[in-house]
């Protein structure tokens, strides 16, 4: 087993080469004149010149890539053309409030693609309402579910807030800067109950698109799985269905459940970016938007290089997770 | 399974026309599934022809802005006074061959690959495959946001950056099922009637991968609808006037309170459209595996 997490780990690191790779050829060879774009249309071209040489672009393009690689290493992810802060700076401020959102829909896409796949796959009544349900789900843009939300729980019911992460109140900053975290680490109900208030709506909005993708491979699994001979044996001895669905079914369907899962990390990801632009959630995704509207060249490369690695790693780990919780697969992969 | 189903049909002899085949196969399905491949066909044509019905320009203004659906205008006016019915429609034409195109490309490219290595096999397969693995564990709409940002924003860059991010998977598909056809002792004694490799690839082994690509690919519809909607939500699209699902949502988020139709309409024609190629996906899916 060691030797297949040694060789994920290798491979993991080749990816996440070709990434930087492919991230510096967009940088540096789709941009008709990168310099030119970062200064803006109305330099001089003694300027573009200078600073042609300055930033290195008249080097091989082998040794720009080694420095591209190094800089990226050490954390330079370069200068953000809107805000004149370095890049870095900038997505670690952003980062907090996006990986708050996005953890919490995925919990939320993990427990719903749960539900949803063992309720569809148990068949019956309600099976087939079910199954339309998640067909909906999975035709609906994320944008979609968004806007029908906010009019609904917002607008409508008056249920739930629709932008930003707090009603106006005073707050100390605490030490995670997940403010549901916080508030709890503080004893301050009121401030805990408005962070999870404005959390609900984006999170489910984010968290539909992968709970039902989820739910299907789920359901797909548990079906092979329930033709299978312990199961008829387990029915036999007497267990109830649901013992023997979550104890013989739930199991074995775990795993290509969970490689879905892994999988569905990246469209969260990229649907975060949406989420945040809809309910005005200060994360990534919103500073994502706000460099694309403005040209922010540098800190769209800076997010697609953090957000890249994030999710590389992350099916990385499910992978090896997977092989640790599972017997079977050491010696299929090993 | 699908390579099964085709044999099948072989193997009773007298093959029936494709159309009696299609009703045959209609037929088999469920009623939601039938329904769903006849809107299929139904929407394909009525997107064709839109230019001949729009009921107004897309990009003109023909009356006071902002105003509710009507019997005059079922969608309501938006902002700059412009019928949002038509505008919809429009998008969803574009929205819809979009995703067509994007299919189409990734079919081609992944399948030739896909073709090289299994037929060849040895390191021209393993390199492919490798080169396929690297793809498929890149986060493609990442990728896609980079190089359109490089490019500067457009439908044709879009189309073309996404294009580039989705062949992997059928190159998998057809590499797992042209593997499986060069098995068989059909393609080894085809080779002994001395029939060259393109011809063993066109008539023996191509059409032993039809089925799980056209499986795989008409579930793919519903998927691209979505991304290339969201990446044109995201400004990543045709510029201001042209009628583009996604990003007609996103600047009618300003109107929500005060015109809920200009962000809703597009946002419900993106869903609509990829709710029916949903269904058409898994009704294909029902028939290839029967």
């Amino acid at each position: 087993m060691t030797g297949f997490v040694l060789r994920r780990l290798l491979s993991l690191l080749g990816v996440l080469l070709v990434l930087s790779l492919a991230v510096f050829v967009i940088q540096t060879v789709l941009p008709a004149d990168p310099v030119r774009a970062s200064l803006g249309a109305n330099a001089s071209p003694a300027l573009v010149e200078q600073k042609r040489e300055e930033l290195g672009y008249n080097d091989p393009i082998t040794a720009q890539y080694v420095r591209f690689l190094g800089n990226v290493v050490q954390g330079d992810l370069s200068t953000s053309l809107r805000t004149k802060r370095p890049v870095t700076d900038d997505l670690s401020r952003f980062a907090k409030p996006t990986f708050e959102l996005a953890g919490m829909a995925a919990l939320l896409a993990m427990g719903l693609g749960l539900v949803l796949g063992v309720s569809s796959a148990r068949g019956g009544r309600g099976a087939g309402a079910v199954r339309l349900v998640m067909l909906g789900a999975a035709s609906a843009p994320t944008f979609f579910v968004a806007i029908v939300g906010i009019l609904l729980f917002y607008r409508k019911l008056g249920w739930l807030p629709a932008s930003g992460r707090l009603d106006r109140m005073r707050i100390s900053t605490g030490p995670t800067g997940l403010y549901t975290v916080d508030s709890l680490l503080h004893g301050n109900w009121q401030w805990f109950s408005s962070a999870v208030r404005h959390l609900v709506l984006p999170a489910f909005c984010l968290a539909v698109g992968p709970a039902v993708a989820i739910g299907r491979v789920l359901r797909g699994a548990l079906l092979d799985v329930m033709r299978l001979d312990h199961v008829r044996t387990a029915r036999s001895k007497g267990l109830r269905e649901r013992r023997v669905i979550l104890r013989h079914g739930l199991r074995n369907a775990m795993q290509p459940t969970l490689s879905m899962a892994g999988l569905q990390v990246g469209l969260l990801l990229t649907g975060v970016v949406v989420v945040e632009l809809v309910f005005a959630w200060p994360g990534l995704g919103l500073y994502t938007t706000q460099a694309i509207q403005q040209a922010d060249f540098p800190a769209v490369i800076g997010i697609v290089l953090v957000m890249g690695a994030a999710y590389v790693v992350i099916n990385a780990l499910v992978d090896i997770g997977q092989v640790i919780a599972d017997p079977r697969l050491r010696a299929k992969k090993a | 399974m699908a390579s099964v189903a085709l044999e099948r049909g072989g193997l009773l002899g007298r093959r029936l026309p494709v159309a009696a085949r299609a009703a045959a196969g209609l037929r088999r399905l469920g009623w939601l599934e039938r329904t769903a491949v006849i809107v299929f066909v139904i929407i394909t044509v009525a997107m064709v022809l839109v230019p001949l019905y729009l009921p107004h320009p897309t990009t003109k203004a023909i009356a006071a802005p902002l105003q509710g659906p009507s019997g005059a205008h079922w969608m309501g006016i938006d902002e700059q006074g412009r019928d949002v019915l038509s505008r919809v429609l429009f998008g969803m034409r574009t929205s819809w061959f979009s995703a067509f195109g994007v299919i189409g490309s990734g079919v081609l490219i992944g399948g030739l690959i896909g073709l090289a290595a299994g037929m060849v096999g040895g390191w021209v397969d393993a390199v492919l495959m490798r080169v396929t693995d690297v793809f498929l564990a890149l986060p493609g709409p990442l990728l896609v946001l980079a190089v359109v940002s490089a490019l500067g924003p457009s439908l044709r860059n879009t189309l073309v950056a996404v294009m580039v991010v989705w062949w992997p998977f059928y190159a998998r598909i057809v590499r797992a099922e042209v593997r499986s056809v060069m098995s068989r002792p059909h393609i080894e004694a085809a080779r002994m009637g001395g029939a060259g490799w393109l011809t063993v690839a066109r008539r023996h082994v191509l059409p032993g991968t039809f089925g799980s690509v056209l499986v795989t690919a008409s579930l793919d519809v519903s998927a691209l609808l979505i991304t290339l909607a969201g990446l044109s939500f995201l400004g990543l699209g045709s510029p201001a006037p042209a009628p583009e699902l996604g990003a007609m949502s996103a600047r009618g988020l300003t109107y929500l309170f005060t015109g809920w139709w200009v962000p809703v309409f597009p946002a419900l024609g993106v869903f609509v459209l990829a709710f029916i190629a949903n269904l058409c996906g898994d009704g294909i899916r029902d028939l290839m595996e029967l």
